[in-house]
């Protein structure tokens, strides 16, 4: 053939993402397992900057953005040279992409233990780590439709249709989710505040699931798949069928995880309901897969790339059919706020998303080392020991949560609380959490096992960039009644961006109502604005990552109303920017807690939980008692806030720092009169925190109620 | 009480239907086109993955 053209796929780019996912993999792995054990030995809370408050958001952040994250551009980068016979776009733009995540990630290392967040869960980092993300993300998108253009294969393979719509989805969520003001180069104010911004939130943190956990990886699963059996995927069709539904139903389900909260009944119901439509495009594509092993299933029994592949997709196809039953309400009654969701995620996480890129790392490393794997019997053993560790750490976790949760709805016959006491229903699964720590350990130990396998893969390997020759991109011929066929192939990038941003009405349509419809959220007369000393005080509330652990939402439950007062109305959020849900309950809610002990109670409890609650698991603060109140930005914070429309007095942000310093005054004389003396505490953070609580969910209580207290 | 919700925004019940016929048409639309597809260029697309670079240079040097 005369026509030919031969050119090198870029790989250097595919070898420094595989050492960089899995490098982040150990180190954010080991940082959840510290989380772990932060729960079950509180003294193993260092100091500020390695408190579970701040280390929780790290681990996610790094597993889902450093590990997977790599993952995801070591696979796309490796497959989409290759489904296109052509090379990457630019050379540089992959180059940015890389060392611009790795900065990313490092700046979020730094910054997250030292409580610069946003508060909003899997999108904690502050706005100008948001800019560089987005900067990052488009170089990739540009990269990636680049290649697409220039490609030598005319036909897209349908990995790459769920790379575009990654891609897409990904940059509408992260832009919509990081609507903020900045205050300061290390704080913002969202734009949304209370049900809207919970909405927007879990839209996001849902479709963060979806679109980064899910997607991306299912198109690693369509090429790698059929790369490690040698066959082609089971239905091809079907795998279009498994796109389109995926996609178009995934951006819908998000309010589930905002239900019996205050969000609208109507928006829970939705989520609800696409949720389960949800169970068929995801069992299709698990079908798929699995189903692309048909006779060839001796060959799972010796090749642990395969082997972890089955196991990835069984992981897949349980977490979504789990994630659609959690989204029914009365199912969700009883596993919201506990461990079983933990459980849920991580059987997606250390099954799904770890296992197939223990996979492909395994099926890619020799490839691009040109040699052979260093030891076949050790990944073999990975898999089992992955396996193991999987298994350890989820089915304690289920047994907690159903404990713990049933704990919390038990009554006496004569109608109080059987558990009266939150502390009693945690320290019943202490031991559960030590095994959960042991399966982290196992997996863990896993993943040390395989870094060295494949460190020593490379040592004996060499790399070069692979030449290969193809002819230019033929003209399709359209066959018989393939006219419309030919015309979309092509013009593959204009029809999937735009197909892709009409699916996306669906989420438009969820939440644009929410944000026009003033009657959606009722006001409550009674509600005000916070202090400045309570602002700060929320900040700090925020900087220490206490929503980790602690819910700001009494749903509207007999046992929870017992347990913690009445139940929390939206009009109660209407200030709250960021609001302060949470999601998980390790400690008690704490929406009513104002009022509800005196002052010197908290200072004594966030001194050492344990002279309140003995047995507690909270750490201590002792920080909070020798740092001052920040007050060079509350005027700023002030101002901000009533550019959002939050009615302080005109003029006020000139005397705000005065009337915090005052409030603070009273709050330590108070503090004085209970017996706690400290030397200028006036000035410490814990007065502030102290601000803060003891103002939560007293806005609507009826006054009467708070007297006879 | 969804319907409700919307119908006192305004008249915006045209994105909710925007939205599912937009989802039905590319739906069916893409379920057409893949049924109708030529039986040849499914399998040629399907096996795109199990190109090898190897393979690729020797078919073309043949």
């Amino acid at each position: 053939m005369s026509n030919l053209e031969t050119f090198k796929y870029d790989d250097k780019i595919v070898r420094n993402f595989a050492i960089a996912t899995s490098l982040w993999g150990v180190v954010g792995m080991l940082v959840g397992l510290l989380a772990a054990l932060q729960m079950v030995w509180p003294v193993l809370n260092f100091s500020a900057e390695t408190s579970f408050g701040r280390i929780r958001p790290l681990h996610t952040n790094a597993v889902i953005f450093a590990f997977v994250g790599n993952g995801i551009f070591m696979g796309v980068y490796y497959s989409l040279q290759r489904l296109l016979k052509a090379r990457m776009y630019s050379d540089f733009l992959s180059k940015f992409n890389f060392w611009g995540w790795q900065t990313i990630i490092l700046l979020a290392a730094v910054s997250l233990p030292l409580g610069i967040t946003s508060a909003h869960e899997y999108a904690e980092l502050e706005w100008p780590i948001d800019i560089l993300i987005a900067l990052v993300w488009v170089a990739f998108g540009i990269n990636m439709f680049g290649t697409i253009l220039k490609r030598r294969e005319s036909h897209l393979y349908v990995a790459i249709w769920f790379y575009i719509a990654t891609w897409v989805t990904v940059t509408v969520l992260h832009i919509f989710n990081n609507l903020e003001l900045p205050v300061s180069l290390v704080k913002s104010i969202p734009v949304f505040a209370g049900v809207q911004d919970a909405l927007i939130q879990w839209w996001y943190g849902h479709n963060a699931v979806a679109f980064f956990l899910t997607t991306p990886y299912l198109g690693l699963m369509y090429y790698f798949l059929p790369k490690a059996a040698n066959r082609p995927v089971y239905s091809y069709k079907l795998s279009i069928i498994h796109f389109w539904g995926l996609i178009f139903i995934y951006i819908w389900a998000g309010p589930h995880h905002l239900l019996y909260t205050s969000l609208p009944d109507w928006a829970q119901s939705l989520g609800t309901v696409f949720s389960i439509m949800l169970i068929a495009p995801s069992w299709g594509g698990m079908l798929n897969g699995l189903l692309t092993l048909r006779g060839a299933w001796d060959r799972v029994r010796q090749d642990p790339i395969l082997k972890f592949m089955v196991v990835a997709i069984s992981a897949y196809g349980m977490a979504t059919l789990e994630g659609p039953l959690l989204s029914i309400k009365s199912i969700n009654a009883i596993s919201h706020y506990t461990d079983w969701t933990v459980a849920h995620v991580h059987v997606g996480t250390l099954g799904w998303n770890g296992m197939m890129t223990f996979g492909i790392l395994y099926w890619i490393i020799p490839r691009l080392y040109n040699t052979k794997l260093h030891s076949v019997k050790m990944a073999n053993a990975h898999f089992w020991i992955a396996t193991l560790g999987t298994i350890f750490y989820v089915i304690p976790l289920y047994w907690a949560g159903w404990t713990q949760s049933l704990m919390w709805k038990q009554f006496e016959p004569d109608g109080l609380l059987t558990y009266g006491n939150f502390l009693e229903t945690v320290t019943q699964i202490i031991p559960m959490y030590m095994l959960r720590a042991l399966g982290g350990a196992i997996y863990v130990a896993g993943v040390f096992m395989m870094v060295y396998n494949l460190w020593k893969t490379t040592r004996k390997g060499k790399v070069s960039d692979p030449e290969v020759s193809a002819p230019p991109k033929e003209k399709i011929v359209s066959g018989k009644g393939e006219y419309w066929h030919k015309w979309i192939e092509k013009r593959p990038v204009q029809m999937l961006v735009a197909a892709t941003v009409l699916v996306m009405i669906g989420g438009l349509v969820e939440i644009f109502p929410m944000i026009i419809i003033d009657k959606n959220v009722p006001k409550i007369e009674s509600v005000t604005p916070y202090t400045p000393l309570e602002l700060e005080g929320r900040d700090i509330y925020i900087a220490e990552g206490c929503l980790g652990c602690h819910s700001q939402m009494i749903r509207p439950f007999r046992s929870e109303a017992e347990r913690y007062g009445d139940f929390s109305k939206s009009g109660e959020f209407i200030y709250d920017r960021p609001f302060l849900w949470g999601s998980k309950r390790t400690g008690p809610d704490i929406h009513r807690v104002g009022n509800k002990y005196p002052d010197s109670w908290h200072y004594n409890h966030m001194l050492d939980p344990n002279s309140m609650s003995p047995g507690s698991i909270m750490p201590a603060y002792p920080w909070l008692f020798k740092r001052k109140i920040n007050t060079k930005y509350t005027a700023k914070k002030i101002r901000t806030l009533q550019i959002l429309n939050t009615p302080y007095p005109e003029n006020y942000a000139d005397i705000a720092v005065k009337d915090l310093e005052l409030q603070a005054k009273q709050i330590t004389a108070n503090l004085e009169s209970q017996g706690i003396e400290q030397e200028n505490l006036e000035d410490k953070q814990i007065i502030a925190l102290i601000a803060y609580l003891q103002r939560l969910g007293t806005d609507a209580t009826p006054q009467i109620f708070v007297e006879e207290k | 009480m969804y319907k409700y919700i919307l119908e006192s925004a305004g008249n915006i019940n045209w994105m909710a239907l925007f939205a599912l016929l937009t989802f039905m048409f590319v739906f069916i639309v893409s379920a057409i086109l893949i049924f109708t597809k030529n039986k040849k260029t499914i399998q040629h697309i399907s096996h795109l993955p199990l190109v090898n670079e190897e393979d690729l240079n020797i078919e073309n040097r043949k």
